[in-house]
């Protein structure tokens, strides 16, 4: 087992490797060039030059990438150009935010997701079968910020039973040690601040997790079926066991699997779509401040905020394959 | 079927619902604190930095309002100068030294003396800035009203400032100006504990690696201490700022006890979070959002008096349009009036010159430009370019500004009028910043862009002055006369004389045609019904210390 | 001719009629698959003879029938109702099926040629080159989809023709790895061996055997990418990162300059959003019939 943990993680190297060399080359193609890019639309010809002495743009590219590569190993991803202050604070504060919504948009679709794919295979072919793939298929087919406007219009608007922006009531005022508002919520002991943070997750969670809800839903249907029609299951049907034990014991568990591994992968799609559903509910998240990086031309944002996601997404694969690993011990011997 | 762990989900999943339904929906005002209650307040977006001297953004611009106070500042809802910091001043007969009688018994949030030592500190930390506190991106304001800094490169308007004891300061200038005592009640000339801006760095700053011009100290971010009705709380970017009620202040206390500004850069989602309890007001009401608005009770709909111009930018540099015969042509082929019957609710007028009616040197009698795609042609032959002539039109994205609730639509209403008028608009935008606002000041946002203004004080100058008194990259002309004129209007001290010259120069101004200004707007504020005594300023001068919520 | 050769020959003739021939016929009998087919067909035919199913020019303008607001709904003259601009949205929307069509469609063709090449080199060479390919595919991977499109579109500046690349580009080590994965599977099947022992020459192999059944995923994504690329370009317009013409009648931006007016106007938003998902929801049935018409596992149960 470590063995394979160790060799994973070799070859998360050249990986890294690969995605700071194709971020530098990208800061370098990016229209002005990289020093007045960096500097936004306040360059100056000294302040350009500048930073072409600090950066030692007029050295050689290898140099360059040295220096860049080292910066970043530091862990000064920059500044940012916008507000001024270093970006790796601001990744501080905005990541716990996406990463909430995240889980919270994940508890949605797994706890919604898995039952309707399992009733889905138990239904097989039935009209609740039906009705499921058309719920799921509806679920991709809509583009995320669209739904996120109708949710926000119905319920917020319309029926003004959830709120419409940010995290939590401006009124309320807790301490923020984890910059996670649920577990701040709980740490200062004020269930009315838990509440409300909640109320502020559960329309852009549902909004980011409805494709995840989707695909997690038809991953389930598709295992559940595939492992249902196994000999080891047609086995424990001819024992006499009970149809639910052979649920739990045998299908349940082993169509876990291909869905482990999808949870996993959705994070790449969460991440998209976070960039998405943050800007409809001015979710103060890693998504908007993107998005109102690439609007406002803000390069050192861009760059440090699209490594930093790279490096996590690749993180959680590695994770996921570890953990599908630990749950299958056949791919740990190949 | 039996499947245990659904029969836990689905009751959890209606609990919640009814949780939710039960609970009160969005947030709300609680009654915490004394009896005045809190508010929140919708803005477009977080401040930059809250320190006076060092920005030129509008959201950065409220809170700063809020927390301090200058020499004077305007009445409110008007652009009349009134005492503040200064009960009483005088000017020698020369017109260049301004004394002033300071108030007594005012503090700073930090507990130190507000007085005359106090003041100069402030004057002179502004003009001995150095190095990248004085690029136009750091201290654009001081730039406009004072021209250069200590150094001398270029001149400048102030010369010294003199404690002559606690309560009596003189401001002396290198020569007269009318506008000068108008121009210190800007946000940008209040006065900033001295000892907070020492032990908080607000003078360290950098050309940073990266950003260009940054300000590293945190009296701009966590120790803004001025003198005003709140004082500062807390600032969470993206998030929160909140300040509270000042009770050692001075004047009349604020009502309300906490005040916080919500940034919320969408304008129906700030429509949806009034409408929803989340905030209480909100500025920049979009135009077809103001019926929905007025037809609902619990809402109301406050009017800022019209103080703004938007126009079309004519850039000379960019040929054919150095010649009149093409400007004129651009002024006939473009159907300003459905532009504003249409785009602007009923709260738009078609403005016939680069200045807003309400101010004085506004003239009635300016050429005046109609919607004719046969005389534009006309005139582009005359001229004896070749039709279609191909024009490079730029407009900007990501923004509503009160004089272009939405940019995009009025560009492409006047495009498709330009289009039917012998030329061939193409199409250009940018976002508003950091791009477009540079582009337009420097000249590269094509042949035609659209732009606008609102006015910062109540003096033309600081309309048709700050446009046209000397040669900028964005018009890009030469007009000796006219600059010439703007000039002596600007030092003529005879207030009827100097009206008289300003309508000239506005007369001149539409001859010339450097630009087709097309609308003045009245911009719409909204709040909850229960708000109560806020007064909305032409230039956006707005004080929440004299906001009540009812039935609190 | 011995009964190996025979055999053989046998081989040789089944396979690629077989499964193409099953896969039609399970295909007519999913009901899922012809809703998805009757959309996509109207969605076709609509972005195809556009200027002769709109009813007005897509761009002209008529400030006239705003009467000083926005915005008059659907009406018999202008059956969607007008936009901001006094634009008919009927003919929008129906111009709107062009754009996103030919959007799509360029997307999942750069997609699938620079896929399959790189797929198909890395599977059929294996070794040193497979594992160069696959890494440089792994590090694309390695960057969430919208925000790869993103980088590049900084790079390339906004527009059609930019998003169009940038779309395509992100699909790339999708069908990289789907068809280098099918190639390898393929290879190492059974009835491949079987056909290799019985001395069957490479190249048929290849052409009967290896690439039918390799393009079957290949077919299965093409659809759904096109569904994708429809939306990730919808995304992209939305962020303000698409078409610079504004008068451009292109879905996402539609969405984007509407959704200010969801509380006065609410219908310039819906419909070509319920457009989107129209059209996207075809595609999706039709991709998800194919899969299960084209899946070997369901091969034999009929």
């Amino acid at each position: 087992m470590l063995r394979f943990v160790v060799r994973r993680l070799l070859l998360l190297i050249p990986i890294l490797l690969g995605l700071s060399v194709l971020v530098f080359v990208w800061i370098r193609a990016l229209p002005g060039g990289p020093a007045e890019a960096l500097l936004g639309e306040r360059a100056t010809p000294e302040s350009i030059r500048q930073i072409e002495d600090q950066y030692g743009l007029n050295k050689p590219v290898y140099v360059q990438y040295w220096s860049y590569v080292s910066t970043v190993a530091r862990g000064d991803l920059g500044t940012s150009v916008t507000t001024r202050r270093p970006v790796a604070e601001e990744i501080e504060q905005r990541f716990p935010a996406t990463v909430e919504l995240t889980i919270a948009a994940m508890i949605f679709a797994v706890s919604l997701g898995v039952p309707l794919g399992f009733i889905a295979a138990k239904k097989y072919g039935g009209p609740a079968d039906h009705a499921s793939l058309v719920v799921t298929l509806l679920g991709i087919s809509m583009p995320i910020f669209f739904l996120a406007i109708l949710l926000k219009y119905v319920f917020a608007v319309r029926l003004g039973l959830l709120p419409t922006v940010g995290r939590i009531d401006p009124l309320i005022d807790i301490s923020h040690p984890t910059n996670f508002y649920t577990i701040d919520a709980l740490l200062n002991g004020n269930l009315n601040a838990f509440w409300d943070v909640t109320k502020h997750l559960i329309l852009p969670a549902i909004a980011l997790g409805s494709i995840p809800l989707a695909i997690i839903a038809r991953i389930t249907r598709a295992s559940v079926l595939d492992v249902q029609n196994e000999d080891y299951v047609r086995t424990a049907r001819a024992k006499g066991l009970s149809p639910r034990v052979v649920d739990q014991r045998h299908i349940f568990r082993n169509a876990l699997l291909p869905i482990v591994t999808i949870v996993g992968l959705q994070a790449g799609l969460l991440l998209s779509g976070a960039v998405l559903t943050e800007t409809v509910f001015a979710f103060p998240g890693m998504g908007t401040w993107l998005v109102t990086a690439i609007k406002g031309r803000d390069f050192p944002v861009l760059q440090g905020g699209i490594l930093f996601v790279s490096l996590i997404f690749v993180l959680i694969n590695l994770l996921v394959d570890v953990a599908y690993a630990f749950i299958n011990p056949r791919i740990r011997v190949s | 079927m039996g499947w245990r762990p659904l029969r836990l989900v689905l009751p959890l999943v209606a609990f919640a619902l009814v949780f939710a339904a039960a609970g009160c929906g969005g947030g709300g005002s609680s009654g915490g604190g004394d009896n005045g209650g809190d508010m929140v307040f919708g803005t477009a977006a977080d401040p930059v930095v809250l320190d006076g001297a060092l920005v030129s953004d509008g959201e950065s611009l409220r809170a700063i309002d809020q927390m301090f106070e200058g020499l004077v500042t305007l009445k409110p809802g008007t652009t009349e100068v009134v005492p503040a910091l200064a009960t009483s001043w005088k000017a020698d007969p020369a017109g260049t030294s301004w004394t002033f009688n300071l108030r007594e018994g005012v503090k700073f949030h930090d507990g130190t003396d507000f007085n005359a030592a106090a003041v100069c500190y402030n004057f002179d930390r502004w003009y001995n800035f150095k190095g990248p506190f004085q690029q136009q991106s750091a201290t654009y304001y001081w730039q406009t009203v004072f021209g250069g800094f200590s150094d001398k490169k270029t001149p400048s308007l102030y010369k010294s400032c003199e404690a002559k004891d606690d309560k009596t300061v003189v401001i002396n200038l290198t020569k007269p100006s009318a506008s000068f005592l108008g121009a210190l009640a800007l946000t940008n000339f209040t006065i900033a504990s001295p000892e907070a801006l020492k032990e908080f760095d607000a003078d360290k700053g950098s050309v940073d690696e990266e950003t260009g011009f940054k300000p590293t100290g945190t009296y701009g971010t966590e120790h803004p201490t001025g003198t005003g009705p709140f004082k500062f709380v807390s600032w969470t970017r993206g998030d929160r700022l909140v300040m509270e009620r000042n009770e050692d202040y001075w004047g009349d206390k604020a009502h309300i006890d906490k005040l916080i500004f919500r940034p919320i850069a969408d304008n129906a989602a700030r429509l949806q979070a009034l409408q929803n309890g989340e905030i209480q007001g909100y500025d920049l009401v979009e135009p077809q959002d103001i019926n929905t608005i007025k037809g609902d009770d619990s809402l109301q709909i406050l009017d800022r008096p019209a103080f703004n111009v938007g126009y079309v930018t004519i850039n000379q540099k960019v040929k054919p349009f150095d010649n009149l015969k093409v400007r004129q042509a651009v002024a006939a082929g473009l159907d300003r009036q459905s532009v504003v019957d249409n785009f602007y609710a009923g709260r738009g007028q078609l403005a016939t010159q680069f200045m807003p009616p309400s101010l004085e040197g506004y003239a009635d009698d300016v050429q005046e430009y109609t919607y004719d795609p046969a005389k534009a042609k006309q005139l582009l032959q005359q001229a004896g370019v070749q039709t279609p002539l191909k024009v490079d039109f730029w407009y900007p994205t990501d923004i509503s500004r009160p004089y272009m609730p939405d940019p995009k639509r009025n560009f492409e209403a006047f495009a498709a009028s330009l289009n039917k008028s012998g030329f061939q608009v193409v199409p250009h935008s940018a976002p508003w910043s950091p791009d477009y606002v540079g582009r337009v000041d420097e000249g590269t946002a094509g042949g035609l862009n659209l732009i606008g203004w609102t006015g910062d004080f109540g003096d033309p100058d600081n309309f048709i002055g700050t446009f046209f008194q000397q040669p900028t990259d964005q018009f890009g002309f030469e007009n000796k006369e006219l600059f010439g004129l703007l000039d002596r209007a600007e030092r003529e001290t005879d207030s009827a004389k100097r009206i008289d010259l300003y309508k000239e120069a506005n007369r001149e101004i539409m001859k010339f045609l450097p630009g087709v200004p097309y609308v003045n707007t009245e911009p719409a504020l909204a709040f909850n019904s229960n708000i109560k005594g806020y007064v909305p300023s032409p230039v956006s001068l707005e004080q929440f210390s004299s906001v009540e919520i009812e039935g609190q | 001719m011995s009964v190996a050769e025979a055999e053989a020959r046998t081989i040789q003739l089944e396979a690629p009629s077989g499964l193409w021939h099953e896969a039609w016929r399970r295909l007519r009998r999913n009901p899922g698959a012809i809703v998805g087919f009757v959309l996509v067909a109207t969605f076709l035919i609509v972005a195809l003879f556009a200027p002769l199913i709109a009813t007005h020019d897509p761009r002209e303008q008529n400030l006239a029938l705003l009467g000083g607001s926005c915005c008059p709904g659907p009406s018999a003259d202008h059956f969607f109702g007008v936009d901001a601009l006094g634009r008919d949205l009927f003919s929008r929307v129906v111009y709107g099926a062009r754009f996103s069509l030919l959007i799509g469609v360029v997307s999942v063709i750069v997609g699938l040629t620079f896929g399959i090449m790189i797929g198909a080199t890395a599977g059929f060479f294996g070794g040193w080159i497979d594992s160069v390919l696959m890494r440089f595919m792994d590090i694309m991977l390695a960057i969430p989809g919208l925000l790869l499109a993103i980088g590049i579109v900084a790079v390339l500046g906004p527009g059609i023709f930019q998003i169009m690349i940038a779309v395509g580009v992100t699909q790339i080590p999708v069908f990289a790895r789907l068809l280098r994965g099918s190639i390898l599977g393929v290879r190492e099947s059974d009835y491949v061996l079987a056909a290799r022992s019985v001395g069957v020459p490479g190249r048929a192999i290849l052409g009967a055997h290896i690439l039918p059944n390799a393009m079957s995923p290949v077919i299965v994504q093409g659809t759904l990418a096109l569904a994708t690329a429809i939306i990730d370009v919808a995304a992209l317009g939305f962020l303000g990162l698409g078409p610079q013409d504004p008068s451009t009648p292109e879905w996402g931006t539609m969405l984007t300059d509407t959704t200010r007016y969801l509380q006065t106007a609410p219908f310039l938003a819906l419909i070509p959003g319920a457009a989107i998902v129209i059209s996207v929801l075809g595609f999706n049935l039709i991709g998800d019939g194919l899969r299960e018409a084209l899946d070997p596992r369901f091969r034999g149960r009929g």
